[in-house]
């Protein structure tokens, strides 16, 4: 897919780049190193410093991302940020494509395959592929761009400071040189400059901040565009797997029958806790299947819904305080005090995942629908007993991640079917193994406390939160059991509202018989649900308007002012405090995520008895905006992804399985139940934030509150129930 | 047994059973345009169009197509030109991931064709058993309105 140009050897700047020397002089390969997420290494000592952190032991002197130069002026930009619809290969091809200064239609994005430099190490997820890669991408872009001016320059024999250069083209009077050109003439090796380049100011800035078109949607909407599931191979064989209908079952007996003489069966594989099946069409490998006998040890008792419930409550005592500020007193008779539950829910990703494994002598091809790439190298590499260099994972096209592509394993079945095949094998889910043999969204409890003055000041505020493991989960158990509560769990639980005598945060971890992790926001959502339908209620006790008080009482910090700015934006957005047709009502609600702060109003009406959502009005401070047009897609996403969870969404355990194993009985939000969305930006300045999370979490809480607007009544549990 | 799909002939297996159309397009032929959801006719991932009629591939046995004029999204741009409805999606940016909106065109697409005219009522009510599950609804429905347009303007 990615392998035909990319430079096998690099060698390393005294700046710390990469230098890719390619078999010929007709391409030019500048790589950098991007750090961990959060950290915005100075591209100076990107090399260095991110060695260090690279504990794996990465060799020396490659790159994580890198540009190819190629004589036709066709710049690639190679990196391993996964495009699964939040628009990221779009958002990284418009912050190279302004520093380096060429034509939009120059720049192509290239999903890298695993081993052809270093890995990413972070996947893609947590809504920071633009926030990790804003800065080291200029930098890289803009030296870049410097080396092919003095490259120039000195050919021409004029200043480099002379030179101009637009639309990937360096000029001087009437000489003029594409970017191409001067790759394909160049003689000899290339010098990094010693000095960083000079990036544009932002009103230099010709793309970032510009309503660019994706670059991947072309392939998209004529079906051209692969993604896992689409993956073939000449020769490849279809893989089925025996997986337990019930949580916890283990294999106790297998009696293969005839299974391996059956038509067109290439391979069958009984060992522990695997038995699987290869063989020349899927319906042949799903009938050698179901003529084994297998049976499975089921733990009991059965697990119900009770159980979990019971598990996952808020125990007075119980948790770790994870933030605190002054004191609080829970006692006496003006304490509110309001409990909140979410449940369980799917990704329900539409496109069910899948992996193609070619397993040879010479080395293993896979491709798989996944966040996280080099995960899956490792883990491939492990079952196949292989060198980590023997193994390429080729990145796909994902039908929706939404955190369950996390997963690290996906693949190891194909592999270990096709070392026993000796042909490519490809495994798919369905929709059933999807809802039971993945993991789900964790359920949450959550009891808040608070007192408020007369004059609507909040004088204390407590949230306490119950939930099953979010992060915890990809570590050993023992590490949950001493740290005590989950980072990922506590997403939005943390109070950023001002409070006159104290507030304090408490997290809670429950250890669930059943699989858990990460799911769009992680606690963000079930989290915004219970602190602003609190904050609400809080402003309703004191009969202040909701807007009004939240201005009130948040921060006079830049934090607060934004949120502040964002609030009345989405508020002035639906025409707050303005009156609405009879029957509808406006609930406001706001969140802050991954350096991004969202308010939303949404406006409803109950129609036989069920809460309808009209017009859900967003506005969002995402800091510096790439592409407005995808902050204003992933906003509508994420709100109707919530409203799903805030309207229809649960999934509920009934004797030792889920209530569902397909959308019959567990329905997704349709196109009649979504509202229009009008997005408006209020950000614009400093680096960008992240977008692929925060806008859901408000979606629930404003929701909650215009149902209380209208109605007076207080829906406190996910989804909300008249 | 021979299927035919955007006007072309493909000889397919006759195994004598009911296999869905969609196992045949995906996994036999590799039209892999035409994605799968959730095998039981729900997510509407898998529309295509039989003799002009949007239907659920995964819910067609593929005996019952046999002499019958399939399309799949492979073949709705006609000639190099993107159909009214491809053209109006990529306008309005209204894909995210993609992988709902072969099923989304499609279902859009026998909608046009006997409805040059919709209402915002029929456009929900024709595109409302399509699943997105990255939220596109209120873009598709836009652009399906937008479509209705192009079509109409390349008449005119």
């Amino acid at each position: 897919m990615s392998s035909n140009n990319t430079p096998k050897r690099w060698r390393i700047s005294r700046r710390g780049f990469l230098i890719g020397a390619g078999s010929t002089g007709a391409v030019l390969a500048l790589g950098w190193l991007v750090g961990l997420p959060r950290i915005r290494l100075a591209i100076s000592d990107a090399a260095e410093g991110t060695e260090k952190a690279f504990s794996r032991g990465a060799p020396k002197a490659t790159p994580t991302q890198w540009f190819v130069i190629k004589s036709d002026n066709t710049i690639e930009l190679y990196v391993q940020k996964i495009e699964m619809g939040q628009g990221i290969h779009t958002a990284l091809a418009q912050i190279a494509a302004d520093e380096l200064d060429i034509p939009w239609e120059n720049i192509r994005v290239i999903a890298a395959t695993t081993g052809s430099a270093v890995d990413d190490p972070n996947g893609t997820g947590n809504s920071e592929s633009v926030v990790s890669h804003y800065l080291p991408l200029r930098q890289a872009a803009g030296t870049l761009r410097d080396m092919l001016r003095a490259d120039v320059a000195s050919t021409w024999g004029v200043a480099a400071s002379a030179l101009t250069i637009s639309d990937g083209v360096i000029r001087h009077n009437d000489k003029s040189m594409t970017f191409g050109e001067v790759v394909a003439q160049h003689k000899g090796e290339w010098t990094v400059p010693e000095t960083a380049p000079t990036l544009k100011s932002p009103d230099q800035f010709r793309y970032i901040g510009k309503a660019q078109p994706r670059v991947d949607l072309p392939a998209k909407i004529v079906g051209d565009a692969k993604y896992g599931h689409d993956m073939r191979l000449p020769n490849m064989l279809w893989g089925v797997v025996a997986r337990p209908t019930q949580f916890g079952a283990t294999i106790a007996s297998v009696d293969p029958k005839d299974a391996a003489s059956m038509p067109g069966v290439v391979s069958v594989i009984v060992e522990d806790q695997f038995v699987a099946v290869a063989a020349e069409h899927k319906s042949q490998a799903m009938n050698a299947l179901g003529a084994m006998q297998i049976t499975w040890n089921t733990p009991q008792p059965l697990l119900q819904q009770a159980d979990i419930d019971a598990a996952t409550t808020v125990q007075a005592g119980s948790g770790v305080i994870i933030q605190t500020e002054g004191a609080v007193d829970w006692t006496g008779d003006d304490v509110i005090r309001m409990e909140f539950r979410s449940p369980m829910a799917v990704h329900a990703h539409l496109e069910p995942q899948a992996a193609l494994v070619d397993v040879r002598d010479d080395g293993v091809d896979a491709w798989v629908s996944t966040q996280v790439p080099v995960g899956l190298h490792d883990a491939i590499a492990e079952a196949l007993e292989r060198d980590k260099t023997q193994v390429k994972v080729h990145p796909v096209y994902l039908g929706g991640g939404f955190g369950r592509r996390l997963e690290p394993t996906l693949g190891v079945e194909a592999a270990r079917l096709s070392r026993a095949a000796k042909r490519p094998v490809y495994v798919s889910w369905n929709r059933a193994e999807e809802f039971r043999n993945g993991f789900v969204r964790p359920p949450t409890h959550h009891v808040m406390q608070g007192k408020v003055s007369a004059d609507g000041t909040i004088t204390a505020i407590e949230h306490h939160f119950a939930s099953g493991d979010v992060l915890l989960t990809i570590f050993p158990p023992a590490v949950g059991t001493f740290i005590g509560w989950d980072i990922g769990a506590a997403r939005g639980a943390k109070l950023y509202y001002t409070a006159s005598t104290g507030k304090r945060t408490i997290g809670q971890r429950v250890a669930l018989p059943i699989a858990t992790s990460f799911w769009r926001g992680l606690g963000l959502l079930a989290n915004g649900f219970a602190i602003e339908s609190m904050i609400d209620e809080m402003a309703h006790r004191v009969g202040m308007d909701a807007l009004e008080f939240r201005l009130k009482n948040l921060p006079d910090t830049r934090f607060g002012e934004r949120m502040k700015r964002t609030l009345t934006a989405a508020a002035n957005a639906a025409g707050w405090g303005k009156p609405l047709p009879a029957g509808r009502a406006h609930g406001i609600a706001c969140s802050a995520d991954a350096g991004t702060c969202v308010a939303q109003v949404a406006e409803i009406s109950i129609v036989d008895n069920q809460i309808r959502v009209h017009h859900v009005y967003a506005a969002v401070d995402a800091g510096l905006v790439i592409n407005p047009t995808g902050v204003q897609t992933q906003t509508e996403g994420g709100i109707v992804m919530g409203l799903g969870s805030t309207l229809i969404e649960q999934l509920t355990v009934v004797d030792g399985t889920f209530s569902a194993f397909n959308f019959d009985r567990y329905p997704l939000l349709r196109n009649s139940q979504a509202p229009d969305i009008t997005v408006v930006l209020t950000g614009g300045e400093d680096d960008p934030g992240g977008m692929g999370e925060p806008p859901i979490g408000p979606v629930a809480g404003a929701v909650a509150n215009a149902v209380f607007a209208l109605t007076g009544k207080r829906l406190t549990t996910l989804p909300l129930a008249l | 047994m021979e299927l035919r799909i955007n006007g072309t002939n493909y000889a397919i297996a006759d195994l004598g059973d009911t296999r869905p159309l969609l196992n045949v397009i995906r996994d036999e032929l590799n039209l892999t345009g035409t994605k799968i959801g959730c095998a039981i006719g729900v997510c509407g991932a898998c529309t295509v169009h039989i003799d002009g009629v949007a239907v659920r591939a995964c819910q067609t046995p593929v005996n019952s197509v046999v002499g019958k004029e399939i399309r799949t999204i492979e073949g709705l741009a006609a000639d190099g030109t993107l159909h009214p409805v491809q053209q109006a999606f990529l306008e309005l940016q209204a894909p995210q991931c993609g992988w709902c909106m072969s099923g989304q065109m499609m279902t859009a697409a026998a909608l046009l064709a006997q409805n040059a005219n919709p209402s915002a009522d029929d456009i929900v009510t024709a595109m409302d058993n399509n699943y997105c599950r990255c939220g596109t609804y209120h873009r598709i429905r836009q652009a399906v309105a937008r479509a209705a347009a192009i079509q109409q303007e390349r008449n005119a």
